[in-house]
């Protein structure tokens, strides 16, 4: 095509290094609050300016965001991805087309850059997720709670799934792989208790995203696009199912969903969240 | 094929945005293809044109048009970047799945295929969260890409799902482009067909295209190439191509007319394409041989 060398990209352009927040948005953070605490997550911390508080558990970060909110019903509404360098993922991304999240940082705060993903939500980039993190600025941590609790029987993140509507699977591809370097798994190729629609795998190998059509048949079920649930890996099913049941977690127990060795579903909380688990033996 | 799969362009309709959508809707159409002057451009303002639109009951084809959008760089095509934004978002509010983009008339524009597939992969990016897709178009007048295999070779290379072409009957013909190489293009990548005619033998320069193209064409089964476009329709027919046909037919005269007038024309043209269509996709009728009596 062109006289111009044309240098094929690293598989991992940006450097993206796993997932260092999940974001909700919730008019009911209290409430919410108290299901992750069942979940094993605990409240660490409180933003500096904003109805915005901290979970942790082990690895994963948990952000929950009250302010402005509307709708009761937990959704996400972003994704944190630890990059090499934020301002480069950030130019990186605009440069091939995504859409730049207007900065929501008021003085003294952090200005985490953003795009536009599906539906509503928000994909940031983080880089500073080593010795300093990116709490240390904007908020200020309960000194009665610890600051890293540890995971309930080694739960992490393992994925996020994402509705799309029909006979989108293939642009949502496209983004995810020209823009991150994500690859789609053979088909067939499942993890959990809900195999369908088709996976996706970080270029880091430490989580995946699921793209979910419509069903056949569910022409009247109403089908927005969007990310409508997180995965939590979890190195043995069975004992984490056992753990989460005696903390209050209910688990959908009959059909094809109800625990196994490859995962288990919550019921459904809250008029619309659900966490899934996941057999995983990636890194807690 | 039937009068489902046809629709027009509301730049072929003369007055304001209410009237074309009723003359189109009476005429029997199902879909309009709209010019995103009709919305920016309507009195009560884009909202507006957005609920009229909607309240037609029309399915929108797609909206045009995006121009000169690829080749540019630094603040040319950072600004096109911003003008292709907000197009999509107009896409978005109609409900409308395909952009109109044809190909760069501009001189600033880079001959860099390299370049010029690497904008079309942007714009498409940046239509994936809208749920558009992008229709390109090679302008028999364009700078760089002015015929449809040139714009094939484009949208072959860039590889995106939501990234096809646009093929309009009146630049194919005034370029004067062999039909044949329609099989090398793959029909799923096919996202718009836009059809007229135009009533003279040639329009041999990019002056004479540009003048015609933009003041005297007319509907198919109107003009004296009528025969290519119907040849046109039935090979993309025949390779499978299932998509929706617009008659975009800019014709000074038309534009005073009422559009209900005109909206008939494109009534009777509908008709005039599916029958020669339908024809000559009948099977030759062969002499019976002994075997067929066995």
């Amino acid at each position: 095509m062109s006289a111009k060398e044309s240098l094929p990209e690293p598989k991992n352009p940006l450097g993206i290094d796993g997932i260092e927040f999940i974001e909700y948005s919730t008019s009911q953070a209290q409430a919410f609050g108290a299901l992750l605490q069942k979940l094993g997550f605990a409240a660490v911390a409180r933003h500096r300016s904003r109805e915005v508080m901290l979970y942790r558990q082990g690895s994963m970060n948990l952000i929950v965001n009250a302010h402005g909110a509307t709708d009761p019903t937990p959704t996400v509404n972003a994704i944190a991805l630890r990059v090499r360098d934020a301002g480069q993922a950030f130019q990186h991304s605009l440069d091939l087309g995504a859409w730049e999240m207007p900065t929501r940082a008021a003085a003294m705060e952090l200005h985490i850059p953003g795009i536009h993903g599906v539906g509503d939500s928000l994909i940031y980039f983080v880089d500073r997720y080593r010795d300093f993190t990116i709490y240390d600025v904007d908020f200020v941590f309960d000194s009665n709670a610890k600051a890293n609790p540890p995971a309930v029987a080694g739960l992490h993140w393992f994925g996020v799934v994402q509705t799309i509507l029909p006979d989108r699977t293939a642009d949502w591809l496209d983004f995810y792989r020209s823009l991150f370097g994500f690859e789609v798994l053979p088909r067939g190729q499942y993890f959990g208790v809900l195999p369908k629609g088709t996976l996706l795998e970080s270029p880091c190998h430490k989580f995946y995203l699921q793209l979910i059509e419509p069903p056949p048949g569910a022409e009247d079920v109403h089908w927005d696009e969007g990310l409508v649930r997180v995965g939590l890996g979890a190195p043995d099913v069975p004992k984490a199912v056992k753990a989460l049941q005696e903390r209050g977690v209910v688990f959908v127990d009959h059909g094809a969903v109800q625990p196994s060795d490859k995962g288990a579903l919550t019921q459904v909380y809250l008029g619309g969240v659900t966490f899934e688990l996941v057999v995983s033996h990636l890194k807690a | 094929m039937n009068l489902d799969h046809f629709g027009i362009d509301t730049i072929t309709l003369a007055g304001p945005l209410e009237a074309k959508l009723k003359a189109v809707h009476e005429a029997g159409f199902t879909q309009i293809m709209l010019n995103a002057v009709d919305i920016v451009g309507h009195p009560g303002g884009e909202a507006a044109a957005v609920a009229a639109v909607r309240a037609s009951g029309l399915r929108v084809t797609g909206l045009q048009l995006l121009r000169d959008f690829e080749g540019l760089s630094g603040t040319l095509h950072a600004y096109k970047v911003d003008v292709a934004k907000a197009m999509l978002e107009l896409c978005h509010a109609l409900g409308c799945n395909v952009l109109l983009a044809c190909s760069s008339t501009s001189p600033h524009s880079t001959p860099d295929p390299a370049s010029i597939v690497k904008d079309l992969q942007k714009l498409a990016l940046l239509a994936v969260p809208l749920n558009v897709r992008i229709a390109y178009e090679a302008l028999s007048w364009g700078r760089h890409v002015n015929e449809f295999p040139a714009a094939w070779d484009i949208v072959a290379e860039a590889n995106r799902t939501n990234l096809g072409l646009a093929l309009d009957s009146f630049h194919v013909i005034a370029s004067r482009t062999d039909l044949d190489l329609l099989q090398e293009v793959d029909p799923r990548k096919v996202f718009l067909v836009q059809l007229s005619d135009f009533l003279w033998e040639e329009a041999g320069s990019a002056e004479e295209r540009i003048q015609t193209a933009r003041h005297s064409r007319v509907f198919p089964g109107e003009g004296v190439h009528s025969d290519k476009v119907a040849e046109m329709v039935r090979q993309l027919d025949e390779m499978g191509y299932r998509g929706d046909y617009s008659f975009e037919v800019f014709n000074d005269d038309y534009l005073q007319l009422p559009p209900r007038a005109v909206a008939g024309r494109a009534r009777s043209s509908a008709k005039w394409v599916t029958d020669h269509v339908s024809r000559r996709s009948l099977p030759v009728r062969r002499p019976a041989t002994p075997r067929d009596r066995a």
